[in-house]
């Protein structure tokens, strides 16, 4: 932008983004769809505020929370406040206060903006839309197939084609990585080499764990086998107690949707790190982004949970166009009833305010499609 | 709970390497013909205008862009898979990029290189702040950072060795072959930052969501090198 020129007012900051007519609508719809899934499988919805104490926000989250976070002070009580970058913390803080006295395991699901700081250089996205399942109070495989399967669901009746999950296992990678015995420095390089799957760093980094570690990068890929490849790698008891965990998962999934396909990559260990057991990420063919993920993780006082998250934004790009409901221009004069029985069909009724001379042309200027009269729907 | 049909659908793109130009190309065609990767020969010899190209493979297409490119086309998953210097990925550091085979061509390194004049006792004067001109800014000020001094950077795109003797900048990172044409200006490689090598880099989505055929692919790069090997 030129010093000289004054600043466009259509101008957004970067990363925010005015969804227009069909996109609006059709976000709100994908999200109806899914939310509508999550209930009929007994997750209830809940919905807490965009904002909050920035110490409660961040309780027990991992770094990469604190540092996607925007903060701003409230004046009232001269406390720092965050703008939630995730949801996930506030289902556990809410199950962990409110809920506290309710049966386990409870089953909650939510919508909601977040807003995130973004990576710099790359701030294509930072209000994000989340909507999500957690299931709080239960760990075993079944209960992580569970937000899986379910997520399935909601997507094939979003109707996106070749979706995928990727199983993983953070704190199986951790723990072949921690076995390596680095100092700290070495530690986050070796972490970082590992996350870029740059084999070659791997093995210059890894020590006695090198082996190990490109055993694990090379068993990476559709599930079958990947866990047979997982199978024969000697890893040290944490890592093999992960892996079996893995594998149990994979084969709930397996056993309830033997055509949902699966890969299994045991050392990827993306996303927020608060999380401690298997995770997932959810991904479409012919879509570069991913559609969701979730995993395993600790909720307040050490209570397990599991949770999965859809980004409706990309839903939206994997979906088929939606079809919006048909215009008709109703002139000025029409019954209200005549509308009514319009809008009772599935049509949208633009009503006229004033005579017009030519209402054929007065509908094509407003986007109809149809004309009505009080017994006849023309099309134009 | 019906999901996606997991039939691969036969309307699927082919699949794009990103190869870049000049030094590495060169290095890279052995590499690619024990592969059984025959990019069309406009490709390999420099001088089509075309930027994309056919292979013996129909599911697979060649793109030919700049080094540095290769990087950005397979991290937005413009290419699926690409062969780029070690040194790009460390400059750009994309979370979307996997690096998974070290094709161990193209061998150099990213050097600090002063002035001849400026190394007393083979060391540098000591600075918190310092002028460095180069085409890896983020490096650079990595390096420069971890010494606790602030690199200001100079960005060029060549001709880096120019910049000491024309007073632009006190010092150059750049990549380091044999070292002469640093010699030929009167400049002396002072500090290695990294050894690199090309790597055969793949994008995560992709590799997540078309396994089967981009694993055959890393498979068939891994094997050509094993016959250098043996």
């Amino acid at each position: 932008m030129s010093p000289f020129e004054d600043p466009n007012v259509g101008l957004l900051p970067s990363g925010f983004i005015d969804l227009l007519q069909h996109e609006a609508e059709a976000e709100a719809r994908g999200i109806e769809t899914v939310m509508e899934v999550f209930g009929a499988h007994g997750y209830e919805r809940v919905r807490p505020p965009l904002c909050e104490f920035e110490a409660s926000l961040l309780l027990g989250s991992g770094e990469a929370l604190t540092e996607q976070t925007f903060r701003l002070m409230d004046p009232d009580s001269r406390r720092m406040m965050a703008l939630r970058p995730d949801m996930t913390t506030q289902i556990a803080r809410i199950a962990a206060t409110r809920l506290a006295d309710r049966p386990r395991p409870l089953r909650l699901s939510y919508t909601g903006t977040c807003v995130v700081l973004g990576t710099p250089g790359r701030e294509g996205e930072r209000q994000i839309t989340q909507a999500g399942i957690e299931l709080i109070g239960v760990d075993s495989a079944l209960a992580d197939a569970e937000v899986v399967l379910i997520a399935a669901e909601a997507l094939s009746r979003l109707e996106i084609a070749h979706v995928s999950f990727d199983l993983s296992c953070p704190a199986l990678a951790q723990a072949v990585i921690d076995a390596a015995g680095l100092p700290s420095a070495g530690r986050a390089q070796l972490a970082h080499a590992v996350d870029r799957k740059d084999a070659a760093a791997v093995a210059a980094l890894g020590g006695h764990m090198a082996p190990v570690l490109t055993a694990l990068l090379d068993a990476a890929g559709p599930a079958a086998t990947a866990l047979r490849a997982l199978g024969t790698i000697d890893l040290p008891s944490e890592a093999r107690r992960h892996a079996e965990r893995l594998t149990a998962v994979a084969h709930a999934i397996a056993d309830a949707a033997p055509d949902l396909r699966v890969t299994v990559d045991p050392v990827e260990f993306r996303g927020w790190q608060y999380h401690t057991g298997v995770c997932m990420t959810v991904f479409a063919r012919g879509v570069r982004e991913e559609l969701g993920r979730g995993g395993r993780y600790l909720a307040h006082a050490s209570e397990p949970a599991c949770g999965l998250t859809l980004r409706p934004e990309a839903l939206l790009r994997a979906a088929r166009p939606i079809a919006l409901r048909k215009r008709v221009y109703v002139p000025h004069g029409l019954s209200a009833a005549r509308a009514q029985a319009l809008r009772a069909e599935g049509f949208a009724t633009v009503a006229g305010f004033a005579p017009v001379a030519d209402p054929a042309s007065e509908a094509r200027r407003l986007d109809c499609l149809y004309v009505a009269s009080h017994n006849d729907l023309t099309r134009l | 709970m019906t999901a996606a049909s997991p039939t691969p659908s036969t309307d699927d793109a082919p699949l794009v390497l990103a190869l870049p130009k000049g030094r590495i190309l060169k290095a890279l065609k052995p590499v690619l013909s024990r592969a059984g990767l025959m990019p069309d020969p406009g490709c390999l010899d420099g001088d089509s205008r075309a930027l994309r190209f056919p292979t013996n493979d129909p599911r697979l297409d060649v793109v030919r862009v700049r080094s540095f490119d290769v990087a950005t086309f397979v991290a937005y998953g413009g290419a699926q898979i690409g062969v780029c210097g070690a040194d790009v990925l460390m400059e750009f550091d994309y979370p979307d990029i996997y690096a998974p085979l070290d094709l161990g061509i193209g061998a150099c390194r990213v050097s600090v290189a002063r002035p001849v004049s400026d190394v007393v006792d083979g060391h540098a004067p000591a600075s918190s702040q310092i002028r460095v001109a180069t085409k890896y800014p983020a490096i650079t000020r990595r390096h420069f950072a971890t010494r606790g001094v602030n690199a200001e950077i100079v960005h060029l795109n060549g001709a880096m060795e120019l910049a000491p003797t024309l007073d632009l900048a006190s010092v150059i990172v750049d990549l380091v072959d044999t070292g002469s044409t640093l010699r030929a200006n009167g400049l002396r490689e002072t500090e290695v930052i990294a050894h690199v090598t090309s790597r055969l880099i793949v994008n995560r989505v992709a590799l997540k969501t078309r396994p089967e055929e981009i694993g055959a692919l890393i498979e068939r790069f891994r094997s050509a090198l094993q016959e250098t090997v043996a």
